[in-house]
């Protein structure tokens, strides 16, 4: 149970409404996959023909399944490009590299009750969480927002779901987060899945009310899907200078130069991509960075952050 | 002694009330209030005082205090208390503790038993630094410490009484003093008053 | 690799615990330098290693079966050695599958596993040949084994395990098989985070050391397992120093003399492993402690100077904190006719194939 990447190959794909693509991976070599938890998320290399894309997506199988994976694709109109690959170019029989699976968002054990809050296609990581719970018997509840015409697109994936409530734009049907946070015992976490607006309001209510923050946990999805102005980087220690595009990210740029920058999550979450800056002004777009070391403006997390200034010099 | 070596050990603060919609429990050991204390603590819940109930454990009966007084004899009393709250706790509601250090880690373990997280309560040392000592040995514990070197409770070892602290158990370690020469005990000194 | 077992060997009373001539070559020595600072040594786990106790994910040696024996004599005497919090069941499951898994491939002569399933609710076959033992069960179910699976899965593995529930940006020590430690009580510590259970280590925290470690621990991947060495010393082979049984074997550090040096000190010795566990996200710490008397190591001309060369040089709290004052005096006595003052290699290993006569 040592490795380091997964040759994979695509067994089926499904597209289970408008946006939306189910993909199932299983080993290319045959043999078992390794099993993950709950809250898990796999980095697929996507090759393309004019570029390659490193895009993650929350395991939505079972937890501990290990002949195949499952993950759910949202096409994104804005995207740069890898969902667009996914929904159009992706088919059963293509091999692809993926990361082994890793964790950023796994639900706390010692937890009384789960409390899960998702947002359109931020519910992916609660699907795994929610056969999680239905094994061990942990009480949880799912709020889901989503399009009315959408309340139904997960149900298979739901069947074992304790608690469940679907809510949608429209007078009477729309989530009371205050008075839904407001009324939860003492042992419950809160986990929030969704767009930056949901995520932001859910996360600020939880404090209003009084939630310890230790308690609240937030998974951010699409923080890194929109591009932005280009600029130029230059790599100081390779002598590499690199112009980013405006839907790649500076991280993708870096990479496909083929200088070395480790990383890990590709969302701005983890830290390991940190990277000093030795002039310029960062645009700060992660969730890593405390707001001194913002406003230093002496590092940067280049999976999702970009420039204020034309250019950028970084320790690289 | 609340200083230490051990990075570990439990650092106390002033109490002061972080206002939230829940409920506020303010508990103080009766007989560590110095004068003037309670009007402190008075000012100190103003902005909870809506919603703030607070227990004197074995108080002078004159005591006054904020909030919804209640009264109670003894530590253990409180203990039960705090396992069968009606409806138990919530998400918001805070637990602040004043007292020598074994009557805070009773109360405290037991609201960790009834839900409340490390985050939701607060403790200010006051009175005795007294310790609570579990023996590494025998596994009991010995209340009422204040001297460096105490002897257990369970099994009559000369004990050292260490820094190291489980939040757990609510006690310091205590390890035998004299277990490579046997009758080689130090001095034993009051460190905790 | 062919392993004779040495089932009878004692870790109490008579001692006979000894090392042979290969697993005397085959011990992680600890020391690369001949001074020794505190660092946060941690490297890849890989299949290869300065000496071929690092070569496998887990490792067993000719002392597996006597181990075992010990364990469980410690356990009947003092069961609360084990203790698994309510919300680890997950994590039991990961590290039995784990061990069994690797324990199987590496050690076929020893060891099978066979599985009718990967998931939940399969049933598997487990036999542990030289324990006797053939085990049908139900993965995923604990009642159909004779014990909870993290304490069935330990008793038949050599080394000290610990699991870490991961939550609050800290690791916590919620689970733990702690029958070979160097002097920490599972009792107490058990439900501790990283830096509480670190509080007592002198120096390194203000070197930042464990905040580095806990950053690094944190990110730990799956299938990416990491390793590094500790170190102590023990009088007598003896596994079980835990503070729980202090009276029994504090009084033998104040039994050494130059005399009787070579036989009583022993350098003892923790490869630790650290593994991201998949179904629970948790981290599963191994600590496996390798023993062997400074007569023994100093058949390893390097490593009997070197060893000399370190406990000389060692900061006295280290010293304190480490339980060798007592005896430091008399061990230094005992080696310092090795040491020639000949310059010696950086790193682990023997550097040489065999041994040198007694």
């Amino acid at each position: 149970m040592i490795g380091d990447t997964l040759e994979l190959i695509v067994v089926a794909v499904d597209d289970i409404a408008s946006s939306l693509r189910h993909v199932r991976l299983a080993a290319a070599g045959g043999g078992p996959l390794p099993p993950a938890a709950a809250g898990a998320n796999i980095q697929l290399r996507l090759q393309g023909a004019a570029r390659t894309w490193r895009n993650a997506y929350s395991l939505i199988s079972p937890p501990g399944r290990r002949d195949a994976y499952e993950i759910i694709v949202r096409r994104v109109p804005e995207s740069r490009g890898g969902s667009a690959f996914v929904h159009e170019v992706l088919k059963p029989g293509d091999r692809l590299v993926a990361s082994w699976p890793s964790n950023l968002f796994a639900p706390q054990r010692t937890a009384r009750h789960h409390l899960m809050i998702a947002g359109g296609i931020g519910i992916t990581p609660f699907l795994s969480y929610v056969a999680d719970f239905a094994h061990s018997g942990a009480s949880h509840a799912l709020h889901v927002c989503c399009r009315e015409s959408e309340t139904g697109t997960f149900a298979p994936w739901l069947q074992a779901c304790g608690e469940l409530h679907h809510y949608w734009d429209a007078d009477g049907h729309r989530l009371d987060i205050p008075a839904l946070l407001a009324r939860q015992p003492a042992g419950t976490h809160l986990y929030v899945c969704g767009p930056a607006a949901l995520n932001d309001e859910v996360i600020q209510a939880a404090a209003n009310a009084g939630w310890p923050a230790s308690h609240v946990h937030c998974e951010h999805f699409g923080a890194a899907l929109s591009g932005g102005t280009p600029f130029t980087a230059f790599l100081s220690r390779s002598g590499i200078e690199v112009e980013v595009g405006e839907s790649e990210s500076l991280l993708e740029a870096i990479e496909r130069v083929g200088a070395a920058a480790p990383c890990l999550c590709r969302g701005g979450a983890c830290g390991v991509c940190v990277t000093r800056v030795l002039e310029g002004e960062p645009e700060h777009r992660d969730h890593y960075l405390g707001a001194a070391e913002r406003e230093g403006g002496e590092l940067i997390m280049p999976c999702v952050s970009r420039a204020r200034s034309t250019r950028l010099v970084l320790d690289l | 002694m609340m200083q230490s070596q051990i990075v570990s050990r439990p650092r106390y603060r002033d109490l002061a009330a972080e206002d939230t919609a829940g409920t506020h429990l303010l508990i103080v050991e009766g007989d560590t209030l110095a004068a003037g204390q309670m009007a402190a603590l008075a000012t100190a819940f103003a902005v909870v005082a809506a919603r703030l109930q607070t227990w004197l454990v074995s108080a002078p009966a004159t005591a006054l205090a904020p909030g919804r007084v209640r009264r109670l004899h003894t530590v253990e009393e409180a203990r039960t208390a705090l396992e069968h709250i009606e409806d138990g706790f919530g998400i918001a509601d805070r637990l602040y503790l004043q007292g020598t250090e074994p009557f805070m880690w009773s109360l405290a373990t037991a609201a960790g038993r009834a839900g409340l997280s490390p985050t939701q309560i607060r403790m200010q040392h006051a009175g005795s630094l007294k310790r609570r000592v579990w023996c590494t040995h025998c596994h009991q514990t010995t209340e009422n410490v204040t001297t460096n070197i105490a002897t257990c409770a369970g099994c009559a070892r000369a004990l050292l009484v260490r820094d190291h602290f489980s939040r757990r158990l609510g006690a310091f370690m205590g390890v035998m003093v004299d277990a490579e020469v046997p009758g080689e005990v130090p001095q034993r000194e009051e460190v905790f008053r | 690799m062919s392993l004779v077992f040495k089932p009878e060997e004692t870790f109490r009373g008579d001692y006979s615990y000894r090392n042979s001539d290969a697993a005397i070559l085959r011990f992680p020595f600890p020391f690369p330098e001949d001074r020794y600072m505190y660092s946060v040594n941690i490297e890849p786990h890989v299949r290869s290693g300065p000496t071929d106790a690092f070569c496998r994910p887990f490792d067993i040696d000719e002392h597996y079966i006597a181990e075992c024996r010990d364990r469980a004599l410690t356990l009947e005497l003092d069961p609360g050695r084990c203790q698994v919090l309510p919300h680890m069941m997950t994590a039991q499951w990961d590290t039995l599958e784990l061990l069994m898994e690797n324990l199987a491939a590496d050690y076929p002569e020893q060891f099978s596993l066979t599985k009718e399933g990967d998931v939940f609710g399969s049933r598997w076959t487990w036999i542990n040949r030289p324990l006797g033992i053939e085990q049908h069960f139900i993965f995923g179910d604990p009642d159909t084994l004779p014990c909870e699976p993290f304490e069935y899965i330990t008793r038949q593995a050599q080394g000290d395990f610990a699991i870490c529930d991961q939550r609050e940006d800290n690791l916590y020590l919620d689970a733990g098989m702690i029958t070979s430690q160097a002097d920490w009580s599972l009792a107490f510590n058990v439900g501790m985070n990283f830096m509480e259970w670190h509080g007592p280590v002198p120096l390194a925290h203000q070197a930042g050391v464990f905040e580095r470690a806990l950053k690094y621990l944190l990110m730990l991947r799956l299938g990416q397992p990491v390793r590094r060495l500790n170190w102590t010393m023990s009088i007598n082979p003896r596994l079980d120093t835990s503070p729980e049984s202090y009276p029994e074997w504090g009084p033998d550090r104040a039994s050494v003399t130059v005399e009787n040096a070579g036989g009583k000190v022993h350098l003892r010795v923790e490869l630790q492993t650290l593994w991201r566990l998949p179904r629970s996200n948790a981290i599963l710490f191994p600590i496996r402690c390798f023993l062997i008397s400074i007569e023994e190591l100093a058949r390893v001309p390097k490593w009997g100077k070197r060893l000399y060369r370190v406990l000389s040089s060692l900061p006295p709290e280290l010293a304190e904190y480490k339980g060798l004052t007592r005896y430091l005096p008399a061990t230094l006595a005992w080696l310092a006719p090795l040491d020639d003052s000949a310059q010696l290699a950086t790193g682990i290993g023997p550097d040489i194939t065999e041994l040198a006569p007694l």
